[in-house]
């Protein structure tokens, strides 16, 4: 089902609502707020100069430093009266990013929610099961509104206590599971110690994941554990620019439609801040065209995609962003070679003796990097001798050479020993950064 | 032949001491066990009276735990019978993948557990050759 007509307009009329938009919105942080005004005046640039949608790449990006220096409201638009509610992201380095909604903002975030939710085969008969972390996070809420505005029971389990989390799955006989994708293997994975099998046992039939990428090997994973008939999709956002609901994957499974009348997406170079033409890998860059409290011009995502501009078999003609190759912050660089953690997941999901979790070390040594790689033995069937357990590590590390092109010495450990996370998973430890 | 425990164990202070802390909670009584100086991980092979509940427990805990036939073979206390009992072995062109042996037998005679290339004709060759191949009741 298409929640909303907007999804299907033809491409001349989704610019052209882009377009009006784009004005309005930049009249309104230039006039409003002089962090932008200053940076336009810097870059030599007047709202006047922006006579049509390819006039966008001439403004100057917005990142989330400009977050930062301006904490917590500087980049607001309204009056502090005029808002309803507060966000704000973890701020692992420093401060967190604070993000604020008027009444109207919070309209269409739900509205771009239930949008996505539909995308991912949502409807007004299920029982979803929300198991991100409620707080300051935009997960949680994001989705909780969105699925109940389209007419779901929202039952707000927050993250953590799993076998707690299992049991209203079975009793409540949730159908809809929300989750970040490692903390649903995790489900699924404790599901299986306490004797159930997700597919028969529980009736969750679709997922919709995110909070972090998920590669398709992630998806065979949770098709492994949770059953083949689960509908399972990702959907994206961040709180800098609404939270959920920025776009999502359709039933078709060719990318993330974005929500095109509120956020107009562009690929970049991330060396140069150079646009690359429609197809080309770079850095997703999102200017917010609908928010009162915080529109944001040109954001920084630093999420590595494609864009696809064709419309997609499910009737939708939104553009597709597709899966996250990597973040643009989290490339390690390792003896010179650029390495994204999501081409070592790719990997390891594709072997089938080892687990669906994993950790990623990097240090020096001798003043060369070094990088290690933990996993989970899955197959007690290889105890045999340590001829095999050997020959699974010779493995993996040929297939990590051919992918990444360099070596990485590749550690078994025991079942259930590498951290577990709830929320967003955190697998790589740099070492050379302490 | 004898069932025998292989446990995936870090190589980390007291991985042993927590299998074995396992077992002794619900009253496990070993009879042999083997493990050696490996870098990293070890496959850690235990004799138990009771190995499938040994085994589900293990697992319960969260271990890698797999149940393998292996050989156990009597053998007479003097010197040079290992020794015998090898040769024949690998005259045989029989490899033997691993040998450790039982810790105690009130009264009875040593036993060597050993795996080697192919257990059904190892087993056979040894009964042939008048070994006594002992049976999981045996060790109990």
């Amino acid at each position: 089902m298409i929640w909303a007509k907007e999804e299907t307009l033809p491409r001349q009329e989704i610019e052209n609502i882009q377009f009006t938009r784009l004005k309005e919105t930049l009249k309104r942080v230039y006039e409003k707020v002089p962090a932008y005004r200053k940076k336009m005046e810097q870059a030599g640039i007047s709202c006047e100069d922006i006579k049509d949608l390819k006039d966008l790449k001439k403004l100057p990006f917005t990142t989330k430093q400009d977050l930062r220096d301006n904490y917590p409201f500087g980049l607001f638009t309204v009056p502090k009266k005029d808002l309803v509610r507060i966000h704000a992201s973890s701020g692992t380095t420093g401060k967190p990013t604070v993000v604020g909604y008027t009444r109207k903002d919070l309209q269409i975030w739900t509205e771009c929610v239930s949008r996505i939710a539909c995308m991912g085969g949502a409807t007004s008969e299920d029982i979803a099961q929300i198991c991100f972390g409620y707080g300051m996070f935009t997960g949680a809420l994001g989705l909780h509104y969105g699925l109940e505005n389209i007419g779901a029971v929202v039952c707000p389990a927050s993250a953590g206590n799993t076998k707690k989390q299992i049991m209203y799955m079975q009793d409540f006989g949730t159908t809809l599971l929300v989750a970040t994708p490692s903390y649903a293997l995790h489900i699924a994975e404790v599901a299986r110690e306490m004797g159930l099998d997700p597919e028969k046992d529980l009736n969750v039939r679709i997922g919709l994941f995110g909070g972090e990428g998920m590669s398709e090997a992630m998806r065979s994973e949770m098709h492994r554990l949770w059953g083949s008939k689960m509908t399972v999709t990702q959907n994206y956002g961040m709180s800098e620019l609404m939270g959920p609901g920025v776009s999502g994957e359709c039933l078709e499974l060719c990318g993330m439609h974005i929500n095109e009348d509120h956020f107009i997406p562009e690929i970049i170079d991330p060396d140069t801040g150079e646009v690359l033409p429609p197809g080309a890998k770079g850095e997703l860059v999102i200017t917010c065209i609908t928010k009162e409290a915080l529109p944001l011009i040109r954001y920084r995502t630093r999420d590595i995609t494609r864009l696809f501009y064709e419309p997609c078999k499910c009737g939708r003609t939104t553009v597709r962003m597709e899966s996250l190759s990597g973040r643009s912050d989290d490339m390690l660089i390792i003896r010179g070679v650029n390495v994204f953690p999501s081409q070592i997941e790719e990997v390891l999901f594709k072997v089938p003796e080892i687990g669906a979790h994993y950790e990623i070390v990097v240090d020096r040594k001798d003043y060369l990097d070094f990088m290690e790689i933990k996993v989970e033995l899955a197959d007690e069937s290889l105890l045999d001798s340590y001829a095999k357990l050997g020959e699974l590590e010779k493995r993996i590390k040929s297939n990590l050479r051919t992918v990444l092109g360099l070596d990485a010495a590749v550690k078994l450990v025991a079942p259930r020993s590498l951290k577990r996370f709830e929320g967003k998973a955190k697998r790589v430890t740099d070492l050379r950064k302490m | 032949m004898i069932r025998q425990l292989s446990v995936f164990i870090q190589n980390e202070i007291g991985s042993v001491a927590q299998v074995t802390a396992i077992l002794k909670e619900h009253s496990i009584n070993l009879r042999a066990i083997a493990s050696f100086d490996t870098p990293e991980f070890a496959i850690l092979r235990i004799v138990v009276d009771r190995p499938d509940e040994a085994k589900k427990y293990l697992i319960e805990k969260g271990y890698a735990v797999t149940v393998s036939d292996a050989i156990a073979v009597e053998l007479e206390d003097k010197p040079g019978v290992l020794n015998d009992m090898l040769q024949l072995i690998a005259n045989e062109g029989l490899g033997i993948n691993y040998i450790y042996s039982v810790v105690f037998r009130r009264n009875k005679a040593p036993l060597i557990i050993l795996n080697t290339s192919d257990l059904e004709k190892t087993k056979l060759l040894l009964t042939d050759k008048g070994y006594s191949v002992a049976e999981q009741e045996d060790i109990l």
